[in-house]
């Protein structure tokens, strides 16, 4: 129980303390490639910090949701990483829900932030909203396919239990084809969901373009980083799910402190690796406009799908 | 003539998906000049198939043709199609028959007849890989599909190398290549069969002052 | 054996020696005696064949027997009676300035290397250098399809390059897939596709593997064939190339084909009981021979018209082949040999009209008798032969394949497999006489529709300023030979053919 107890805060501690370092990290890899000296990558630290201390301004048009909205989004997200393996194959919270309670408490997430983009009041905050839910509701369909690819060849919904398991093959790749395509389409899930460019651009707050910039526009202080922190652990939610999936060599199967040292270094290496990638993506391709954004979670949907009936087709 | 491990072949079948993925960011790709980029990196996947292949069987001949796929489908080719692109000045966005997602869903389809009709000859396979050579007709599917939705005369080019990977691919990696001579043939026909096409986008472009292929109707009952 | 080597390095040195010689009148004699050798050496080797039986040569690349001694004679005939032609056709045009002399060297060099892919597909043991050659004819014809360079030609010249090579593909597969089915047997990386390799095994190779092989050959060669559905190509091309092209596309590269796919199927007859594929080729050929008997009637452009009549007849071949036994084959061969000489006949005709009328509509070319009398005999001939009537040839091979298809009906697989219905109607006499009365509709159908346009060429007042005279030409040497094969071989035929015939029959006919 006690050691239950343990693991759930480390967990917690290590996805709130790698989160803002995997912005930073984004950051400065896409500044490096555009020839930029670039801030720190412990600026988004820094920056949680300052916004903290600041007092935060809310808009006479509110509701209660305006104010909810930050705690609710940053709880469930907090939650939805308590159930994804990070260092230890095992997570103490496993009993509490599978892939499909990851997915809808992100999802619960995103729908009071689309909320809270309408209470606002402004223009920019409905737009967003009215963005975001096209944006979610094209990639909610590809990331349950090709999740339920990755549930079926392992024959559990359970992530500790399809991680536990592919750790233990030692290195040798399950099914090699129907990963492939599910990697690729949570991929791009991942690039639209964390709002990361060919979808969304982070870094703009140009109204033609912006999407989750957009909903957040009215936050501030405490809320603003109350949002942003949250952001970044989706991020690293979903950067710990692909890696732990699809790689999850190195990761502890047993509660051992060494074994979990050594899983804690790896996680980091992974998730650090993962993120170069989208810092380089974020530079070799330019936003879609949002019309094409279709086309790209089009291809997350077909190829989650076929991720799902490899499995059914091929090993019937 | 040896059996893969099991390993070796899991990498051989990861391989041949990263050729179908390339495919399926073809389909999706509007831009022409991303498209020959695409196929670039398509050829790239074969190169390494290929080697992979070699490597794990032994088969000697199968480097030659690694390196032939190596220049002509990865340097050769895409630099040529390049030069016909910009001297067509096509820089816009492609017009399809089919709308992407829609195009997507077939050609998701196309996969799945293609692993249907493969799966009565996967068990007999002793020496193939599992999933390799219903990829490769996958990709030689999609291909064909990819030239008949769209009109451009150099995306049509583009499926038919496309297409013609994926028999490179089967060949490769179902049957650890076909013999060298062949091989070489069939590089041959390919490359001229590209030069030439090059040539007729040129003549096309001058005598329709368009390599939009829907504009060919002169000629009809 | 000199006479194998003779046969490619005849049109390779031919070809390279067209790219460095500028006039003329060498060029014609180069080409001339190109296909003189070519011509020689068949003779030879057929010799060689009917004594001996087939052979292997120049270490196991090449492989020769009645089937591909058959073809080798068609390409050497209808290519020397082309080569003729030629010498007044092409003259004529560099005369009037349609050509410009200095790219009469690229039309010969592309000529030469058409013969001789065509020349490699007939005579290499390989399946897989087969197919290398077969998609080289592709590459050397397309630029003498679009040779005229006009937004036609370019049109059709692409259709052709496209839709063959990616036809051909589809080819490559089906021969992937028999390398695949043949590895597992023989184990030897280098040899495993040569026919003589795969033929000793056949039986032992992998049905399933052969039969999606097969229809992947199948409709890859049959693209190239004309088959209908994927036929589209094809009157295109023929409208726009050059007579002398069309005549060597449809007379030679279309039988080059149908070889193709025949050898194919003797291996996988072993494997297979051969109802599945004479199914499949009964299936396309009357696909081909209804549709091309309908469109036949719709034409206003002559080019077009003998282009679907090429359709149709490959289609009456393919039946033959399809209800096999040794009638149906005899009557398929026999027809490959007789349409082959009618239809370059006919485009040989077409090709003069077209000089003297400068039109290819159908409805501007009257008065032919009195303009052009030998081609109008040409023309006439030809017709009457492409319509299968007595005295000629093709009557006789037509009246094989209806007979075999009378008698035995067609393999059932195909039809049986697609549901109750279908399979009861076409499982006994009732389905045969069915299948008859159809194939007779549509022969009196395309009978009706090439008389109709041909007596209406043929007859009338020429328009004005159309000359009337027709001056001999070495041009219509080959016309009348050619003309002669076919009333001749309708009565008799030399004992070498018949024994070639007969020879390449029992090849193709597995008991």
């Amino acid at each position: 129980m006690l050691q239950a107890i343990i693991l759930v805060i480390a967990q917690v501690t290590v996805l709130l303390a790698v989160s803002p370092f995997l912005a930073g990290l984004i950051r400065k890899v896409k500044a490096r490639l555009q020839l930029r000296r670039g801030a720190s990558v412990f600026q988004p630290y820094a920056d949680l910090a300052k916004l903290f201390r600041k007092q935060p301004v809310i808009s006479t048009t509110a509701s209660w949701v305006f104010t909810a909205t930050p705690y609710i989004v940053f709880a469930s997200t907090i939650s939805a990483g308590l159930l994804v393996p990070t260092f230890i194959s095992q997570t103490p919270m496993n009993f509490a829900g599978n892939i499909i309670a990851l997915v809808y408490l992100l999802a619960l997430g995103t729908f009071f932030l689309i909320l809270a983009g309408l209470d606002a009041g402004s223009a920019f905050g409905g737009m967003g909203s009215s963005r975001e839910a096209i944006v979610a509701s094209l990639t909610e369909p590809a990331m349950i396919l090709s999740i339920f690819a990755i549930a079926l060849t392992n024959g559990s919904t359970n992530l500790s239990t399809i991680v536990h398991k592919t750790a233990l093959l030692e290195g040798s790749l399950t099914d090699p084809s129907p990963h492939l395509m599910a990697f690729a389409a949570l991929f791009i899930v991942t690039l639209a969901e964390t709002g990361r460019v060919p979808v969304d651009n982070p870094a703009t707050h140009l109204e033609l373009t912006m999407i989750h910039e957009a909903m957040v526009l009215e936050y501030s202080g405490r809320y603003l980083a109350l949002l942003e922190w949250a952001a970044g652990l989706k991020l690293a939610v979903f950067l710990s799910l692909i890696a732990n999936v699809f790689a999850p060599w190195g990761i502890a199967t047993t509660p051992a402190p060494a074994a979990m040292m050594i899983g804690v270094l790896v996680y980091l290496a992974k998730v650090a690796a993962l993120a170069v990638v989208i810092g380089i993506i974020e530079c070799m391709f330019a936003k879609l406009r949002l019309f094409r954004v279709t086309d790209l979670l089009g291809v997350a949907f077909i190829l989650g799908l076929l991720g799902l009936l490899f499995f059914y087709i091929l090993r019937s | 003539m040896q059996v893969l491990s099991y390993s070796g072949s899991q990498l051989v079948d990861l391989c041949s998906a990263l050729l179908l993925l390339t495919c399926f960011a073809i389909v999706a790709q509007r831009r022409l000049s991303a498209c020959v980029d695409l196929f670039a990196l398509q050829s790239a996947f074969l190169v390494v198939t290929t080697a992979l292949v070699a490597y794990l069987t032994g088969n000697q001949h199968l480097y030659i043709a690694a390196a032939l796929t190596g220049v002509i489908k990865v340097i050769i080719i895409p630099r040529v199609l390049k030069k016909v692109i910009d001297r067509l000045n096509v820089k816009r966005e492609l017009v399809m028959c089919v709308n992407v997602p829609a195009g997507l869903l077939i050609c998701g389809g196309l996969v799945m007849l293609a692993f249907f009709i493969s799966q009565p000859i996967i068990p007999l396979g002793f020496l193939l890989t599992r999933d390799s050579l219903a990829i490769a007709l996958a990709i030689v599917l999609i291909g064909f599909f990819t030239m008949i939705a769209r009109q451009k005369a150099v995306t049509q080019l583009v499926g038919f190398l496309v297409l013609e990977n994926g028999l490179f691919l089967g060949a490769t990696a179902a049957t650890y290549g076909m013999p060298l001579i062949v091989e070489l043939g069939v590089f041959f026909d390919v490359l001229i069969a590209t030069l030439i096409a090059g040539i007729y986008t040129n003549r096309l472009q001058d005598a329709f002052d368009s390599v939009d292929t829907n504009q060919l109707t002169v000629l009809k009952e | 054996m000199i006479a194998v080597a003779a046969l490619v390095v005849a049109p390779l040195f031919a070809g390279g020696l067209s790219l460095v010689v500028h006039r003329s009148a060498l060029l014609h004699a180069i080409n001339l005696m190109s296909m003189g050798t070519l011509v020689a050496a068949e003779i030879t080797i057929t010799r060689t064949v009917l004594r001996d039986g087939p052979f292997t040569a120049l270490d196991q690349l090449v492989y020769l027997d009645a089937l591909s001694s058959f073809i080798l004679f068609i390409i050497g005939a209808v290519g020397l009676a082309c080569s003729f032609y030629m010498c007044s056709y092409m003259d004529e045009q560099v005369a009037r300035g349609v050509i410009a002399p200095t790219r009469l060297n690229l039309f010969f060099f592309l000529f030469h290397m058409f013969l001789l892919a065509m020349v490699v597909a007939t005579i290499a043991n390989s399946v897989g250098m087969q197919w290398v050659a077969i998609e080289a004819t592709t590459l050397a014809t397309t630029f003498l399809i679009a040779f005229w360079r006009r937004r036609e030609s370019l049109e059709a010249g692409w259709k052709y390059l496209i839709l063959c090579s990616v036809g051909i593909s589809l080819a490559l597969f089906g021969v992937v897939l028999t390398y695949y089915s043949s590895l597992h047997v023989l184990g030897d990386v280098s040899q495993a596709l040569n026919v003589t390799q795969l033929l000793p095994v056949a039986d032992r190779l992998n049905p399933h593997v052969l039969k999606l092989s097969f229809i992947f050959i199948l409709v890859g060669y049959g693209t190239k064939v004309g088959l209908v559905p994927m036929h589209s190509w094809l009157p295109d091309a023929y409208t726009e190339a050059p007579a002398p092209v069309v005549a060597m596309l449809a007379g030679v590269l279309e039988v080059v084909a149908v070889y193709a796919i025949l050898r194919m199927r003797t291996i996988v007859d072993h494997a297979v009981p051969s109802d599945f594929t004479g199914g499949l080729l009964a299936l396309l050929g009357f696909a081909s021979f209804m549709t091309a008997a309908l469109f036949i009637l719709i034409q206003h452009n002559y080019k077009r018209l003998f282009a679907y009549s090429s359709i149709e007849h490959m289609g009456i071949a393919m039946i033959g082949f399809g209800v096999g036994g040794p009638l149906g084959t005899f009557g398929g061969l026999f027809h490959l040999l007789n349409h082959a000489f009618a239809k370059s006949m006919a485009f040989f005709a077409a090709g003069n009209i077209h000089r003297r009328y400068h039109t290819m509509e159908i409805g501007h070319v009257q008065g032919l008798a009195a303009a052009q009398p030998w081609t109008a005999m040409a023309l006439m001939i030809s017709g009457l032969a492409l319509s299968a009537l007595p005295p000629f040839a093709s009557f006789a091979s037509e009246v094989h394949v209806v007979t075999a298809l009378a008698s035995q009906g067609v393999p059932g697989m195909p039809f049986t497999s697609t549901g109750g219905m279908v399979s009861f109607a076409l499982s006994d006499q009732f389905g045969r006489i069915a299948l008859t009365a159809v194939f007779l509709i549509s022969a009196v159908l395309a009978f009706g529709g090439l008389m109709y346009r041909m007596t209406g060429m043929v007859w009338g007042t020429p328009p004005e300023g159309v000359l009337r005279e027709e001056t001999w030409t070495l041009g219509h040497l080959p016309v009348i030979l050619l003309a002669g094969a076919l009333v001749v071989f309708g009565f008799f035929l030399p004992p070498p053919i018949q024994q070639l015939l007969e020879q390449t029959t029992m090849l193709l006919v597995i008991q």
